[in-house]
């Protein structure tokens, strides 16, 4: 299965993630519709990309009350059955990477990963966010790692 | 929520009545001056008349957002405020990128008109469509750093979009900016004083709307090309190398940029603060506007011994040039340092920069001494002199109330008038027109004063002849008119390089949905060029006050490749105001006026 890996280290916050997302998803863009978010940690000096990562045990569906979450069969990505779901909010708390969104009318808007080809990663101009099969993920976070190991460069 | 870009929507808050309301965007404005820097043209002129003090409630802040940002438009960040210059007295603008114009058009808004003057510190609240002043007490007198955590907790939303003032702004420093989540700014002009005399601390705005272009699928095409050219473009990448350091190189290799108060064009430890030696020396990571692809952004760190670990965004080219080699300062702990002290308290590091080369200037030709200056002993090349002194400015202590004032006024007051380089009050940038003369008329004929975006013709200058006086005119009209057409469509002026102007206006027609010719645009460019100018002459300036400092009419370059040239202002003006249709004066005639249906406007 594949999946949306997301470097901190080269995220420069331009944000076309959330254009591109809301847009392919809405026809309009929004970052607030998106599924995909970018935070600007000022005093940290990063951008963060905040986006599902399809976990192999979702979080979120476990504590969904309304057994509401399921996996895509065709991509793998969590799904939500907006004609069960209560929009009780619970996923929004229980995701670790802070990736599930809000819509306006309560419901949570977690990526699908368009179905195959995520347009977030597609435009990506950094090579920031990647859609990369699930054992691939951990490659570029090693070099990071690593670095940090050693200090400030 | 709308189609078109546009959203038609205004908000007016008058501070003195706590009254908030919005308002229609007029439809004549719209397509005569577009949005951004031409509605704000629009705005100003009927609203803030001759008689304004600058710091009075009076006058108005008028944000004005142009209708690609939150478009699919790459590099459609740019938001626009108008106001009259408590630095200049005259008309002013100021263009700031980041998130914070996008935002407000997220929010369902064209553009915020800020009037009148609260009588207690406050701050404003955009929330889609709730709208609420409310109090800032606890704000006042905060760095901006501290004032962006503050706000950032109180609302518990780190995604909202700030802009505010520093302690610059509170106390009427005139150089004061505004600026927008942290790094970036509202430049050039006063504009944070102008807010700072509002009793204005900041305007938090948290938008959840959507904007659809009227054509989207058009737009998305388009979008994506742009991005591709953007990736590919030389300029573009080394922008992204380097930030708008990349240019420091190539001016002083030609000798014009700004050395030592505007005395050289040529600073001899230029290399030492070039693209390359701040990306190897500084540069941690980079850092984007909304919707760009460049990156100019750098994120630089640094520890330093006396003052600590600095970090920040930048510093960028002008910084570069008029904190360092400006002020003779090739350092980088004193340059990091000083950007970041008027990054802390809100300053133009422009303007600043060019107040604290003058002093220097004047010490060291012995015509103000040490006791003038709190005892200090401010030489070129002096870092610490230069932390020093602009710390002063932002807190307004000892002489930095004085040089808080502007370059004019404190070189008025301490006897060196002839030291001050500015037109209107407004400092130079860093081109030295001496070894790019259309530049001299860039300078002399913006509204604002020495302001060098107001058309950048470096680039064609460099490639033809820089010195050439001829053909200058029309080369800084066109420019000037393009850069009026980039400025109201909202699109950073780091585009221009890869967007032709059939590009943008395919962008503005799939945005908007409305026709426009590249000879239509041209044509509102030069309407807002047009009314800006009238806006001063209606203050009594004509060609007199667009006349450069005598250093540059009387005392060639001394040195390097731009050596021995002086600036023939009067060919200069007489050609460019021939070419802009506007009398010997510098007016615009009747005329032209009536070509550009302006007359009832100005009526």
């Amino acid at each position: 299965m594949k999946v949306i890996s997301v470097s901190v280290q080269r995220c420069v916050g331009c944000r076309l993630c959330e254009q591109w997302c809301s847009y392919s998803h809405n026809g309009a863009v929004s970052p607030t519709d998106a599924r995909i978010r970018v935070l600007r940690d000022l005093d940290g000096e990063r951008d963060i990309p905040m986006v599902c990562r399809q976990c192999a045990v979702p979080l979120c569906a476990g504590v969904c009350p309304a057994g509401a979450l399921t996996r895509d069969e065709k991509t793998g990505a969590v799904r939500v059955d907006y004609n069960t779901c209560a929009g009780c909010g619970l996923c929004v708390e229980a995701c670790p990477h802070g990736a599930v969104a809000v819509d306006r009318n309560g419901y949570p808007l977690i990526c699908d990963l368009c179905g195959g080809l995520p347009q977030c990663a597609v435009h990506c101009p950094e090579g920031a966010i990647r859609y990369l099969r699930r054992e691939l993920v951990d490659r570029d976070i090693k070099i990071s790692a690593v670095r940090r190991m050693g200090g400030d460069r | 929520m709308q189609a078109g870009g546009f959203t038609r929507k205004m908000i007016r808050v008058n501070l003195t009545e706590g009254k908030i309301m919005i308002e229609d965007t007029p439809s004549e404005a719209v397509k005569d001056f577009w949005g951004g820097r031409g509605l704000g043209a629009y705005y100003l002129y009927r609203e803030v008349p001759v008689d304004t003090d600058p710091l009075g409630p009076e006058n108005k802040l008028v944000f004005t957002i142009g209708p690609l940002a939150g478009t699919m438009a790459p590099g459609s960040n740019k938001v626009n405020v108008t106001f009259k210059s408590p630095l200049t007295g005259t008309y002013s603008y100021s263009l700031c990128g980041g998130h914070w114009g996008p935002e407000l058009k997220f929010a369902g808004y064209d553009g915020l008109i800020v009037e009148g003057k609260s009588d207690q510190p406050v701050y404003l609240l955009i929330d889609d469509n709730q709208v609420e002043v409310r109090p800032a007490g606890h704000l006042w007198g905060l760095l901006i750093p501290d004032t962006d955590a503050l706000l950032r907790e109180e609302l518990g939303d780190p995604f909202v979009k700030v802009a505010y003032i520093g302690p610059a702004g509170e106390k009427l420093n005139r150089m004061a900016c505004i600026t927008s989540d942290r790094y970036r700014e509202f430049g050039r002009g006063g504009a944070g004083a102008v807010m700072g005399s509002k009793n204005l601390k900041a305007v938090v705005v948290r938008g959840t709307g959507e904007v659809k272009g009227a054509r989207p699928q058009e737009l998305a095409t388009l979008a994506e090309e742009m991005a591709r050219e953007l990736r590919r473009h030389s300029t573009a990448k080394a922008r992204r190398k380097y930030g708008t350091a990349e240019m420091v190189q190539g001016i002083n290799y030609l000798g014009f940029w700004s050395t030592r108060n505007f005395s050289s064009g040529h600073f001899e430890d230029g290399e030492k603060v070039s693209g390359p030696a701040m990306k190897n020396d500084l540069v941690k990571g980079d850092a984007s506007c909304y919707a760009c692809p460049v990156a100019c952004g750098k994120r630089t760190a640094m520890h330093i011994g006396k003052y600590g670990r600095v970090a920040l965004e930048g510093p960028e080219f002008e910084s570069i040039g008029l904190l360092g080699a400006n002020c003779g300062v090739s350092q980088w702990e004193y340059i990091m340092k000083a950007t970041e002290v008027c990054d802390a308290y809100g300053m133009d590091t422009m303007s600043c920069g060019a107040t604290v080369s003058m002093v220097m200037e004047a010490f060291e030709r012995g015509r103000v001494a040490s006791g003038q200056l709190d005892g200090l002993e401010p030489r070129f090349g002096d870092g610490e002199a230069l932390v020093e002194l602009l710390i002063r400015m932002g807190e307004r202590r000892g002489i930095g109330d004085l040089l808080a004032e502007g370059v004019k006024a404190a070189a008025e007051s301490l006897g060196v008038p002839d030291l001050a380089i500015h037109v209107k009050g407004l400092p130079f940038a860093t081109y030295d027109p001496r070894g790019c003369k259309g530049m001299a008329l860039t300078y002399g004929t913006s509204p604002k004063g020495a302001h060098h975006m107001v058309s950048p013709t470096m680039g064609p200058e460099i490639a033809g002849d820089r010195f050439a006086v001829e053909g200058k005119g029309t080369l800084v009209r066109t420019v000037q008119q393009y850069m009026a057409v980039v400025d109201s469509l909202g699109f950073c002026s780091s585009m221009r390089f890869v967007l032709s102007l059939e590009k943008q206006l395919q962008v503005f027609r799939a945005a908007t949905g409305l026709d426009c010719t590249e000879e239509e645009a041209m044509r509102v460019g030069e309407r807002i060029l047009n009314l800006e100018r009238m806006y001063n002459v209606r203050l009594g300036l004509d060609r007199r006050h667009d006349i450069l400092p005598r250093r540059f009419l009387e005392e060639p370059m001394p040195e390097g490749l731009s050596k021995g040239q002086l600036v023939e202002m009067d060919a200069l003006l007489d050609d460019y105001y021939a070419v802009m249709g506007w009398d010997q004066k510098g007016i615009p005639t009747g005329e032209k006026i009536r070509e550009l249906e302006l007359e009832t406007l100005i009526e």
